[in-house]
């Protein structure tokens, strides 16, 4: 399946969820199928965006969908063990798994030696192709994100 | 909230930063026991960077939180300090205890302000073995 396709897929139904979207081009993908107010684009500091879920799902009652890849999974590893610790019912984390950094060049990541859904609750793996995706840049200031994210969960707006 | 500070103590002071902030979490440290030890439901997060974007994502939400770590951990919040919290204009308060010895930490110990500085983080107190 082509990742694009996937994120298509994962977000089909989304109503009311907060969609945290890992660096690159998911989030990229993400803004070209389904843009909207809750998804939060975390555009840098790649590997966090499981952590932010976390925050986010411990700390309210919203439904909160994280889209990772593996490579960015793998850099932070232990937040898998955090997130089997906390078990919120309210997270739930795909993770779309190419094997390989393909925005840089397709370059391997070891995600074929480990099964992720077995670390962590609530992780459904998506084999993805390897294809890089031409999606373009998303055309929004992180400031701009935060702040119309910010204002869609204090007014219930989706 | 600007609280850049240092403190030269013992013990840090529980109370008065448990009452500022609603979600704390972070990486510890034994200068900072008798702040972790008051902690309910504490959060084992196995990072620095970790527990920032927890942090976040309560900042998110509307919470006021704190990220607490020893200095040796400042590494590793550097890229989430430049990546995320500066281009999305996001604020975290940090409380991080400084060590200057033994020989592992002195580097780091003598850079930690200037780091700081040059990172330019505003909202950090640091707590000084006495």
């Amino acid at each position: 399946m082509k990742r694009i396709n996937a994120i298509k897929k994962i977000t089909k139904n989304v109503k009311n969820e907060i969609v945290i979207s890992t660096t690159g081009m998911i989030s990229r993908e993400l803004y070209a199928v389904k843009d909207r107010p809750r998804n939060f684009y975390m555009m840098g500091s790649m590997g966090c965006a499981l952590g932010i879920g976390l925050g986010i799902a411990i700390n309210s009652k919203h439904k909160v969908i994280v889209i990772s890849g593996d490579a960015s999974v793998l850099m932070s590893l232990g937040t898998l063990a955090l997130h089997k610790k906390l078990n919120p019912k309210n997270l739930k984390h795909y993770i779309l798994d190419n094997g390989c950094h393909s925005s840089t060049g397709g370059q391997p990541t070891c995600s074929n030696v480990i099964d992720f859904s077995k670390i962590a609750p609530n992780t459904r793996v998506i084999e993805v192709s390897k294809e890089k995706g031409d999606a373009p840049r998303i055309p929004l200031s992180p400031k701009q994100i935060l702040k119309r994210f910010k204002h869609a969960i204090s007014s219930n707006r989706s | 909230m600007a609280i850049t500070q240092t403190v030269k103590t013992k013990r840090i002071q529980a109370p008065d930063f448990m009452k500022k902030y609603n979600f704390i979490v972070g990486v510890p440290c034994s200068k900072l026991k008798d702040l972790t030890d008051e902690i309910k439901n504490y959060i084992p997060c196995t990072r620095e960077d970790e527990a920032m974007a927890l942090a976040v994502g309560a900042h998110l939400v509307g919470k006021k939180p704190l990220v607490f770590l020893q200095n040796s951990g400042l590494g590793n919040i550097v890229d989430i300090i430049t990546s995320l919290l500066k281009p999305y204009g996001i604020k975290v308060d940090l409380l991080i205890s400084v060590r200057n010895k033994p020989e592992q930490h002195a580097f780091m110990g003598k850079i930690t302000k200037k780091l700081l500085k040059l990172l330019e983080y505003k909202n950090y107190k640091l707590v000084i073995q006495k």
